[in-house]
């Protein structure tokens, strides 16, 4: 058997600045090189000592290959670069070369700003560092030396991002960074060759979890936004340059049209410009839909979001800014927020996750009294939501995964129906879920009771059942009455369903979300 | 502790007991532990733990608190280490028997918690916090700590078994630091029993079969010499030296990477001095070890301060072997033969460069770097031998290009021909080798030769983007060195000759579809024509060439780095009055065309931010020089680009403009070393009329109320440098205020209402013409050092301070629930 040696120098049990180093067939590689947001001082880099004591890194390492432009995967790069000394080649494939120095700039930015220009990657190590990258294309076969070979595939999650399998030999390691099985609003599943790698390393952090449904989700927000803007609140949505605030744009887009909302959508000064600039310069990256539409129009050429101008923030009535950065904790977006925080008619949508130390982390955590430079109090009025899961950020990348199969060291990356087959797990295990709470003061049971009769009357073509368990089925959806943990005056209906009965899942979720009709013996 | 943080911390500290409230964020406990240890590094902790019963609570609890998160535990184990870090702490702690439920068995050493890695990290962390004072040794060998450590020596976490070993040689040290009658003694069998102990595993370990534990024993071996005492570094070396021995002996030698990094750590320390039988297991490792090993270990010992005469040769040649047999192997090997490395060469190096290619090109890139490490230092080995070395490196390029012939009959030319033809990784090495050489100078043959491999490299079109930026930055080296003084403009002809010959390359190099490349290219060109403006035959050939012109296209290049590169290029051709637009042959003589509404077009429609930042650099170094196009309308220049400027969407930019503000305010009020044409206009006047003058230069070019809005930028920095600005701007105004009492109070209010407006975040109107007066009783009515104070702070420090971390952590206990699960 031969030896594969894996150190993890940031990531394994930590969560941020991936970064794993593979020994194969006596090469070494490195799989990411990425930053944590949570430190300000050397804790953000990944820990560099164990390779920079084998000598120098140029001669120890064969090559560096960043899966995906999110800076958790590659913010360390510059630093690992040009100030530890790295001098050979960089993989990844061309969108992800020609937004990286873009999301580098950014984290630049922040960390100036918070200090100074000291001991801190410069643009022009920035751009040295890009100039070292070798950029690939899908399933094209990259002959790093006479041994190493590497081969990228689609890993959806954002644009560019690759799995990558690594060759030395008859060994193999695949690689698959973050990556994305169902496809979104504007990238495609993961794709990979039948392979049989003699290791595979796999993001799992999801691996186990069971998510709501995306399209709940996508209406929760769509709902909230539309409410807040209707009463002429104004609606702040901190986000990254760039991601999936792109699969946002779009939504928001497209409800604006439908609906024929006449309220200002504004971006962050700048970048919509340069998003939609690679979104259509790596059009063939995006999902088919996206594809098929642009030759029609152009998904990224958006009618009602415009470029955001501070002076615009003053403006009397209702509006949506997209602003950076997405953890409020400077510039424009924190500017913005300050601005509208005071009014409870206005909204804050925090739509990844903050980390401890930013305004956006003190707001999620429910603190509504904060304290601002030069000892001032801003007292929190505006509505503050978490959109759950919409969203993955910079730091933590969050998305529906795919389900592996590793069988006889042979995987393959599969639908979550083929998984289940093929693992003989049980369905419910990969069913969307999602919580509706209603307001009513009796037994779970008769919660149920009401349900199923409401749900009989309104879904004449459905099969509805009531089991003996107290449960109520709609077809293959299953809906389950449960008492609230602090509030007895309060049920918790638990609504889940099967990947297939998503248009049916959400319907009734949205039914029962409006409530119950009032009980002939009292209201709920 | 401020009364704050101690009135949040009981609350806490229930909670991190409570299992079923999970802790917010990985990094918040990081933070805590911290803020912990400023406060230990600042006082005493004894008072500490006085002061928060809370912790002493914290740490009680823990142990006994089922289904802890590892987390906490691991926090936890942490903390009491850094608190009994000072003995009467530890004391204390002992006697509420605190200590051994954390570190003994009663802990998570005897638990299910010991399956996660990162309790047994925080384990080993808090103990060698705790590990500072003879109390400590005894507890732990009361504990039998000693043998968990050893063993966690091999744990599968990387991080716990480095953590283990470097534990050990802090307790080796620890324990012979803290005899009471200072010396240890001459003989290890003289030690206390844990250092006896600790030395006999490691003697156990160097002789085990198994390599990982060679391994270990070499690196805590290692760790120690790294901060040993030289009375006991002796004895310990003498007593393991024979053993290190032992392992040369074997084939191969074990663990050499760990042996090469004792042995130098050794050699660093005072264990080896001066005395040369000590240094023997070094020279037998120089003779024993595989080239692949033997060049560290020579490099290392070559930049000691004191190695040896005899090693140090000895290293020196094992170091050069490598190109020796580079040398040998061509048979147009240039300049004087061979190598101070004996004209047989060791087998054993022909042999690692033929054995596979990955052996060759690792070897041979490993010594081009060594060598280009050593050859600035002032220890390296004299004499220098620049000649063979350029020559080696000349050699090894033409082996790569496919233009060396090998010798006849040598096995290893051939060989040698067929790896590295095409190698990029050698390419790159000897190329920043060669580069590195030319700080001292050679025959001039050779000289001729290395401009003759560089021009070759900068010309194949097979040469990758990364070996051509190298090629670049070898010639641009290379030219430097050939400089002559300022005034005298003979060169001698190969340098006159290569100048000539780059610029057809650097015409074909700056249409490369590469845009590496293209930037590259225009890198090059901007630093040669700084350093080779002012030489007559290099101007005349650059003039007639093509170059200047295509630099000027680039502006419009489709990759933004371009740009921003041909921005710089043509700002610094123009200040060295080489148009990139001369005069067209229609229009001989005639004007030629002005860049300046070229570089403002960038300025103002670029999309991206890396071109404006340039144009912004050209434009201040412009205006500094008294560039001719600047010096025709000073005003109205300074007013255009920060007008722009002013505008800009990116923060650089607009900290440009204030750069840019700050020379024209040091031009105006006529500073010092200022070469502006404004400050020859009136250099005798008074200081209050040279005052009043700028001021009303500044307002009339809006600089006034740039740096206003600017004072109030979201992006720190601009504020900042706008706030140091006004500063200066208010100092050097400081003359002019007697006469301004004298006229009475000017009209500030529609100044100060903009002010407040700005301050607000609102854009508004533009102010319009300001008055000096005003400006000046402004600016001083304004705290502006205590701005400047305050923007000195980090942008997050109130987010940072201890008071809001604990606020933080207690604010997310309990409603994790549904945002972790996701977060993630």
């Amino acid at each position: 058997m031969p030896e594969i040696r894996v150190t993890p120098l940031g990531a394994g049990q930590d969560v941020g600045r991936s970064c794993i180093l593979v020994s194969i067939g006596g090469k070494n590689v490195m799989l990411d090189c990425g930053m944590h947001m949570g430190y300000n001082d050397d804790r953000r880099f990944p820990d560099f000592s164990y390779i920079t004591r084998n000598g120098r890194l140029t001669d120890f390492l064969d090559c560096v290959i960043i899966s995906h432009f999110h800076l958790d995967h590659c913010g360390a790069l510059p630093y690992f670069s040009e100030m530890v000394g790295y001098d050979g080649p960089i993989y990844m494939t061309h969108p992800t070369q020609a937004i990286c120095p873009i999301l580098l700039e950014d984290y630049r930015k922040i960390a100036v700003d918070k200090k100074g220009e000291a001991n801190f990657f410069t643009s022009q190590m920035i751009k040295d560092c890009m100039k070292k990258v070798v950029a690939v294309r899908l399933h094209q076969t990259v002959q790093v030396d006479e041994e190493l070979q590497i081969k990228a595939y689609y890993a959806g999650h954002v644009l560019g991002a690759a799995m990558f399998q690594i060759k030395v030999g008859s060994e193999s390691v695949v690689y698959t960074g973050d990556y994305n099985m169902t496809p979104d609003r504007h990238l495609g599943a993961a794709w990979i060759d039948k392979c049989r790698p003699n290791l595979l390393i796999t993001e799992s952090t999801y691996a186990t979890t069971i998510r709501d449904s995306k399209r709940c989700r996508e209406r929760d927000f769509l709902k909230k936004v539309h409410e807040t803007v209707e009463r002429g609140g104004k609606v702040l949505i901190p986000v990254f340059a760039l991601g999936r605030a792109q699969e946002l744009c779009i939504l928001l887009e497209t409800f604006w049209e439908r609906m024929n909302l006449k309220a200002p959508i504004y971006f962050s000064t700048g970048l919509t410009e340069k998003a939609n600039h690679y979104y259509k310069l790596f059009i063939t990256w995006t999902n088919q839909k996206i594809r098929k539409t642009f030759v029609q129009r152009n998904m990224f050429e958006f009618k009602h979001i415009k470029a955001f101008d501070r002076a615009f923030a003053d403006n009397p009535g209702p509006m949506v800014v997209f602003a950076t950065p997405g953890m409020l904790h400077a510039g424009q977006s924190l500017q913005i927020f300050r601005k509208w925080a005071g009014n409870e008619k206005n909204m804050v949508i925090m739509p990844g996750y903050c980390v401890q130390g930013t305004v956006g982390h003190k707001i999620l955590s429910g603190q509504r009294k904060l304290e601002m430079e030069g000892r001032q109090v801003l007292e929190i009025r505006m509505q503050v939501e978490y959109i759950q899961g919409l969203l993955p950020d910079a730091k933590k990348p969050r998305l529906l995964h795919g389900t592996l199969i590793m069988k006889d060291s042979n995987f393959r990356l599969v639908s979550s129906e083929q998984a289940l087959k093929e693992l003989g797990l049980a369905e419910h295990q990969l069913r969307f879920t999602c919580r509706v709470h209603l307001h009513d003061s009796r037994k779970e049971q008769e919660t149920a009771a009401r349900v199923y009769s409401h749900l009989k009357s309104l879904l004449k073509d459905h099969c509805v059942q009531h089991l003996p368990d107290g449960s109520v089925t709609v077809e293959s959806i299953l809906i389950q009455a449960a008492a609230h943990s602090e509030d007895p005056g309060t049920k918790v209906l638990l609504v889940s369903w099967t990947y297939q009965d998503e248009e049916l899942g959400s319907y009734l979720t949205s039914l029962l979300k409006k409530g119950l009709p009032p009980a002939p013996s009292g209201g709920s | 502790m401020d009364p704050e943080c101690a009135q949040l911390l009981p609350a806490l500290c229930a909670a991190l007991t409570d299992p079923r409230q999970p802790v917010a964020d990985d990094t918040c406990l990081e933070k805590l532990l911290d803020w912990f240890k400023t406060l230990t590094e600042a006082g005493s902790s004894l008072q500490l733990l006085q002061d928060s019963p809370c912790l002493v609570e914290l740490l009680l609890q823990v142990p006994k608190a089922p289904g802890l998160s590892p987390r906490v535990l691991a926090f936890s184990l942490r903390l009491a280490g850094l608190l009994a870090a000072q003995e009467d702490c530890f004391q204390f702690l002992q006697q509420g028997e605190l200590l051994p439920g954390l570190f003994g068995e009663a802990g998570p050493l005897g638990g299910a918690a010991w399956t996660a890695p990162t309790v047994r990290s925080g384990w080993i962390q808090g103990l060698r916090s705790l590990a500072q004072h003879p109390s400590a040794l005894h507890f732990l060998a009361d504990l039998g700590a000693l043998d968990t450590v050893v063993s966690l020596q091999g744990d599968s976490s990387l991080f716990v078994a480095s953590a283990a070993g470097q534990l050990l040689a802090h307790l080796l040290g620890l324990s012979l630091r803290g005899q009471a009658e200072g010396s240890p003694g001459p003989q290890v069998c003289d030690w206390p029993a844990s250092a006896q102990r600790i030395v006999g595993h490691i003697e156990e370990s160097l002789c085990s079969p198994a390599a990982p534990r060679v391994t270990q024993a070499l690196n805590v071996l290692t760790t120690t010499f790294g901060h040993c005492h030289q009375l006991w570094a002796q004895v310990l070396w003498a007593r393991l030296s024979p053993l290190a021995a032992c392992l040369l002996e074997k084939d191969p030698v074990p663990a050499a990477h760990s042996l090469v990094d004792l042995l130098l750590s050794a050699a660093r320390s005072p264990a080896l001095s001066s005395d040369r039988s000590r240094w023997e297991t070094v020279a037998q490792a120089l003779g024993r070890l595989s080239p692949a090993h033997a060049g560290p270990l020579a490099l290392g010992l070559l930049t000691l301060q004191d190695c040896p005469q005899a090693l140090s040769a000895q290293a020196f040649t094992v170091l050069l072997q490598p190109l020796a047999c580079v040398l040998k192997a061509a048979t147009q090997a240039p300049g004087p033969p061979g190598l101070p490395a004996g004209p047989e060469g060791d087998p054993a190096v022909a042999d690692a460069l033929l054995s596979s290619r990955s052996a060759c090109v690792g070897l041979l890139c490993q010594t081009l770097a060594h060598l280009e490490l050593l050859q600035p230092l002032p220890q390296r080995p004299a004499p220098w031998p620049q000649a063979p070395l350029l020559g080696a490196a000349v050699t090894v390029l033409r082996f790569c290009n496919g233009s060396a012939v090998p010798a006849s009959g040598s096995d290893v030319g051939g060989r040698l021909c067929a790896i590295l033809a095409g190698c990029v990784r050698v390419q790159r090495a000897a190329l920043g080798f060669l580069g590195a050489l030319s700080a001292d100078t050679g025959p001039p043959e050779l000289v001729t030769q290395v401009f003759a491999v560089l021009l070759d490299y900068l010309q194949s079109p097979d040469s990758s983007p990364t070996v051509l930026k190298k090629a670049f930055q070898a010639t641009l080296r290379w030219l430097l060195s050939a400089r002559t003084p300022p005034g005298c403009c003979d060169l001698d002809p190969p340098t006159q000759l290569l100048l000539r010959e780059l610029l057809p390359v650097l015409q074909r190099r700056l249409c490369s579809p590469c845009w590496e490349v293209r930037d590259s290219g225009l890198e090059f060109l901007t630093q040669v024509v700084g350093c080779w403006a002012g030489q007559a035959g290099f101007r005349h050939a650059l003039l007639a060439s093509e170059v200047p012109q295509l630099a000027q296209q680039l502006l419009q290049d489709p990759e933004s780095y371009v740009r921003a590169s041909a921005v710089t290029a043509v700002g610094q051709l123009s200040s060295r009055g080489l148009p990139a637009t001369p005069a067209g042959p229609e229009h001989p003589g005639g004007p030629q065309k002005s860049l300046l509404p070229e570089l403002l077009h960038v300025l103002a429609a670029d999309s991206e931010g890396f071109p404006r930042r340039a144009a912004m650099q050209v434009f201040t170094q412009w205006l500094r020089d008294g560039h001719a196009e600047v010096a025709e309308d000073t005003e109205r220049f300074v007013a255009r680009v920060l007008q722009a400027a002013s505008r800009d969407l990116d923060w650089e930019v607009r900290a440009q403009g204030l750069e840019l503000a700050r020379v024209f305010l040091e031009q105006t009020l006529g500073q010092p070393g200022s070469r502006c044409p404004y400050a020859v206009a009136a250099p005798e006047a008074a200081a209050p009329g040279r005052v009043a003058q700028a001021l009303r230069a500044a307002c009339r070019v809006q600089l006034v109320e740039f740096a206003f809005r600017a004072l109030f930028d979201y992006d720190r920095p601009v504020a900042q440098k706008s706030c140091d600005l006004l500063l200066f701007l208010r100092d050097q105004a400081a003359p002019w205020d007697s006469l301004q009492e004298a006229r009475g109070s000017p009209d500030v209010a529609s100044v100060e209402a903009a002010l407040r407006r700005w301050r607000a975040g609102e854009q508004g109107q533009p102010l319009g013409p300001l008055e000096p007066e005003a400006v000046l009783a402004v600016l001083r009515s304004m705290d502006l050092e205590g701005l400047r104070g305050a923007l000195a702070e980090s942008s997050d420090h109130v987010e940072r301070n201890p008071q809001s971390l604990l606020q933080d952590m207690l604010a997310t206990v309990g409603i994790l629930g549904d945002n972790e699960a996701d977060c993630y």
